[in-house]
């Protein structure tokens, strides 16, 4: 750990970043990171974690200030200086070229670092083989779930050892044993040296990761303390600042499920992705009023499932009941105007980004069959947008803005707006507040809680076992394409959620 | 009649040739994801340049390179304004065809004092072989292809071109210099729309006229997606567009119909469709395409 009094390998100076549409990211940041030592950054959406990790990595260059590496102030001229000095990152929103093999992202990535194809691709199986990482190197990377892609980035961030390695949220998408597995190797890492910045809002894990933690609030440093001393209380009013942070929803009271028919009903579901058989029999209800959590390692079928309800995917066998109907064989666009609403796990999908938010909401409205053309009533759009993102709390400056430039937080919010505005009875969400700071997150699993109580079936599938066990009325676990178990959340123990999840049943 | 088939399989070694240059130039480009619909007037600039040069050196070598020349800061030009300063590209291909058309004309009325052609050029021995003659060109242009093709798919450079043009932001992240790369990979391409247009005043015709280059520009475009951006597709699918207008130019010979290879001219526009209906969704263009990469 940092030796008191040491040089450090890293160090950025007042800082100051200001995005050419105005928005003052950072205003004056000043940091140390020391070789062998995890430094936390902790911040709210938006605090600037991800905009100073760019800088460091040369991606983007600083309105003013320094970066200091190896005591030598460097400017990179942007990422391939930057991996070639040794620095690597892992981005929030991974960046492999989606239409490109594993392998050819890998031997593209080792040619950065001198290494030829071949011995790219021995170091990347050999890496995937010590951390216990199944990686199909002959896949298209935009085939993959998020959890498989993130192992790409951390094997493809190793090929040789890095000097610093910045992880940027590294753990929002993946399950709770990939988590371990991630610390083992960040642990591994700094016991060699490496320097480690790693980018949070989840407060937990500073104390079980962190050597030192540096709170971020609005593009300034609040504070920086040792990680092991800081606690989650503190931390958190740290980061949230004056702010009163809302409250968990209270959900195993309500139980406003209750022995209606089901409105979403899954029998013995086969779905086969690619040839390969992703959901193998799986069954299940969901009421109106009630929350079906469905949790797992990422890649074990929750995508498919999700994919077939939708009706995205075709559906190998079994059969799929949305309010009474048999809709196995009926497009999505039928089972969205029967009253379905999908809130997919990436943003980019939920959202069309070149589109405004009015835009946006027709576009929900329209697939609900809501919306009556030819001719469209753009006073009542506003109408509803102005009623839903009051509600939620959206902020936006314009609604004739396009969404790409809300904040992560603020797209989920108006996403959740227009599923409210379409008001189906039957809503699968999928890791609904996966990238959200805790305020953020609060905030979404109230919007979650409510819409249950107004009566509709929510199918919840998340890789969040906290907001799984917190929000669902009932948990099922998935392995392998099949439901291992479903009972109610205080009825799983810790231990034997991690054993279902990892398939020892 | 095999007489007749050979002579046209031989000329169309030599009406191939810009197609060749043009499509395999503009394949490797858009893969980079930028498009170049200026390869007309990369061409024709290129051309009237070549006959300036040819006719007072005598030299018609000399006049390929500077078309070469010509050619490369065309690309380094469209490449740097798209890939660094994000101009539009469709806008900046449209502004190159409506410039090089203008200059033409007045380099012809300067020169020549004749607004629609130049003199007679010396050009480029042909190749004599067993009677029948074709151009060193063919040869030229067929290595280039092949060697595009090696390039794009064994080489990292080749992975590192796809990459900016699939995802440019990935591609920044996994450490490629992506408009850097595009720059020059517009400007390299470049060199081959000007030795296309170059070609044909010092070799095919051996004269500059106002219109030579006869939409073959945007022929090479639409060999492009016909090729689905593969530089051996884009070279057999240039020769035999290169076929197609060997034997319109015969037919007119014979039958005396001019019309008629205005018609086979849509030849190519015609297969790109019918090609891109059959492979429906298998033609794939690269995913940025045309997109100016912005950082931030
Ligand atoms: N390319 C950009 N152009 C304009 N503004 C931007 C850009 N990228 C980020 N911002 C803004 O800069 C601020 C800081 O963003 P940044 O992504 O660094 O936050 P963050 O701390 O990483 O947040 P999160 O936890 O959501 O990832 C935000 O207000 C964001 O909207
Ligand atoms: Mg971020």
């Amino acid at each position: 750990m940092a030796a008191s009094g040491s040089q450090p390998l890293l160090a950025v100076r007042d800082l100051v970043k200001v995005y050419p549409d105005g928005t003052v990211a950072l205003n004056g940041v000043s940091l140390d990171f020391m070789a062998g030592e995890v430094h936390v950054l902790l911040g709210e959406n938006g605090a600037g974690k991800t905009t100073l990790a760019r800088i460091i990595y040369g991606e983007i260059r600083p309105t003013s200030g320094e970066v200091i590496y190896e005591g030598r102030r460097v400017l990179f001229r942007g990422p391939w200086e930057a991996i070639r000095a040794g620095i690597r990152m892992i981005y929030q929103h991974f960046s492999l070229v989606g239409g490109f093999t594993v392998a050819d992202n890998i031997a593209l990535y080792g040619s950065r670092l001198g290494l030829s194809r071949r011995e790219a691709l021995e170091a990347a199986r050999r890496l995937a083989e010590e951390y216990g990482f199944r990686i199909p190197f002959d896949a298209r990377v935009s085939d993959l779930p998020a959890g498989i892609q993130q192992r790409v980035e951390i094997v493809k961030a190793l090929l040789v050892e890095p000097r610093v390695l910045i992880l940027d949220e590294p753990t929002s998408l993946v399950s709770p044993l990939d988590v371990e597995a991630l610390f083992r190797v960040i642990r591994g890492l700094r016991e060699k040296g490496v320097a480690i910045l790693y980018i949070t809002h989840k407060l937990r894990e500073v104390g079980v990761i962190g050597d030192r933690v540096t709170v971020m609030r609005r593009g300034r440093v609040v504070a920086t303390l040792p990680a092991k001393k800081a606690t989650v209380d503190q931390l958190a009013r740290l980061m949230i600042g004056e702010r009163r942070l809302p409250e968990e929803p209270r959900i195993a009271a309500a139980g406003a499920a209750g022995e209606r028919g089901a409105a979403l009903r899954v029998e013995n579901l086969r779905v086969v992705r690619e040839g390969f058989e992703a959901v193998r029999g799986v069954s299940l209800e969901v009421r109106p009023g009630e929350i079906l959590g469905v949790t797992g390692v990422a890649g074990n079928g929750q995508d498919e499932l999700v994919e077939a309800i939708v009706g995205v995917l075709p559906v190998a066998g079994g059969r799929i009941t949305l309010l009474g109907r048999d809709v196995t064989r009926e497009p999505t666009w039928v089972r969205y105007r029967l009253g379905l609403a999908y809130l997919p796990g990436s943003r980019k999908l939920s959202l069309v980004q070149e589109m405004n938010a009015l835009e946006n909401l027709a576009l929900g409205l329209l697939g609900a069959g809501k919306l009556r053309g030819p001719f469209i009533d753009w006073g009542w759009v506003a109408k509803l947008l102005v009623k839903y993102v009051e509600e939620l709390g959206v902020v936006m400056h314009s609604p004739y803005a396009p969404v790409k430039h809300l904040s992560g937080g603020n797209q989920q919010k108006l996403a959740l707006a227009r599923i409210l505005a379409v008001e189906p009875r039957v809503l699968v969400a999928v890791d609904p507040t996966h990238g959200l700071d805790i305020a953020t997150t609060r905030i979404v699993h109230s919007i979650l809680a409510e819409m249950r109580s107004r009566g509709m079936a929510i199918l919840l599938v998340s890789s969040d076992l906290d907001e799984v066990l917190q929000l669902s009325d009932r948990v099922a676990v998935m392995n392998s394409g099949r439901i291992v178990s479903i009972k109610k959340p205080h009825e799983y123990t810790l231990e034997e959620l991690g054993r279902l999840m990892g398939g020892a049943a | 009649m095999i007489g007749l088939i050979i002579s046209l399989l031989v000329v169309a070694t030599r009406s191939s040739v810009p197609l060749i240059l043009a499509s395999v130039g503009e394949v490797v480009t858009e893969k980079a994801g930028i498009v170049n619909i200026g390869i007309e007037g990369f061409m024709l600039l290129a051309g009237v340049v070549a006959a300036v040069v040819d006719y007072a050196t005598g030299s018609p070598l000399l006049g390929l390179l500077a078309g070469a020349g010509v050619g490369f800061i065309l690309g380094l030009i469209h490449g740097a304004a798209s890939a660094k300063l994000k101009a539009n590209q469709i806008v900046l291909g449209i502004g190159i065809n409506i410039l090089a058309f203008g200059i033409g004309v007045a380099v012809l009325n300067h020169v020549w004092g004749n607004p629609g052609q130049s003199a007679p050029l010396p050009t480029i021995p042909p190749i004599r072989i067993d009677g029948y003659f074709t151009t060193p060109m063919f040869l030229a242009a067929i290595a280039i292809a092949l060697a595009a093709h090696y390039i794009m798919t064994r080489t990292t450079l080749g992975l590192e071109i796809s990459a900016c043009g699939e995802d440019p932001h990935s591609a920044e992240a996994l450490g490629v210099k992506v408009e850097t790369l595009q720059t020059l990979v517009t400007a390299v391409a470049g060199i081959l729309h000007g030795l296309a247009g170059a070609y044909l005043v010092v070799d095919y015709i051996g004269q500059f006229t106002r219109d030579i280059t006869a939409g073959r520009g945007f022929i090479a475009l639409a060999i492009v997606v016909l090729s689905n951006w593969n530089t051996i597709l884009a070279l057999a699918a240039s020769y035999l567009l290169g076929l197609a207008e060997a034997t319109a130019l015969n037919l007119q010979a014979i039958l005396g119909v001019p019309a008629l290879s205005d018609l086979l001219n849509t030849l190519p526009y015609i297969a790109a469709l019918v090609a891109i209906t059959i492979y429906g969704v298998k033609a794939r263009a690269p995913a940025w395409l045309g997109r100016p990469y912005i950082k931030e």
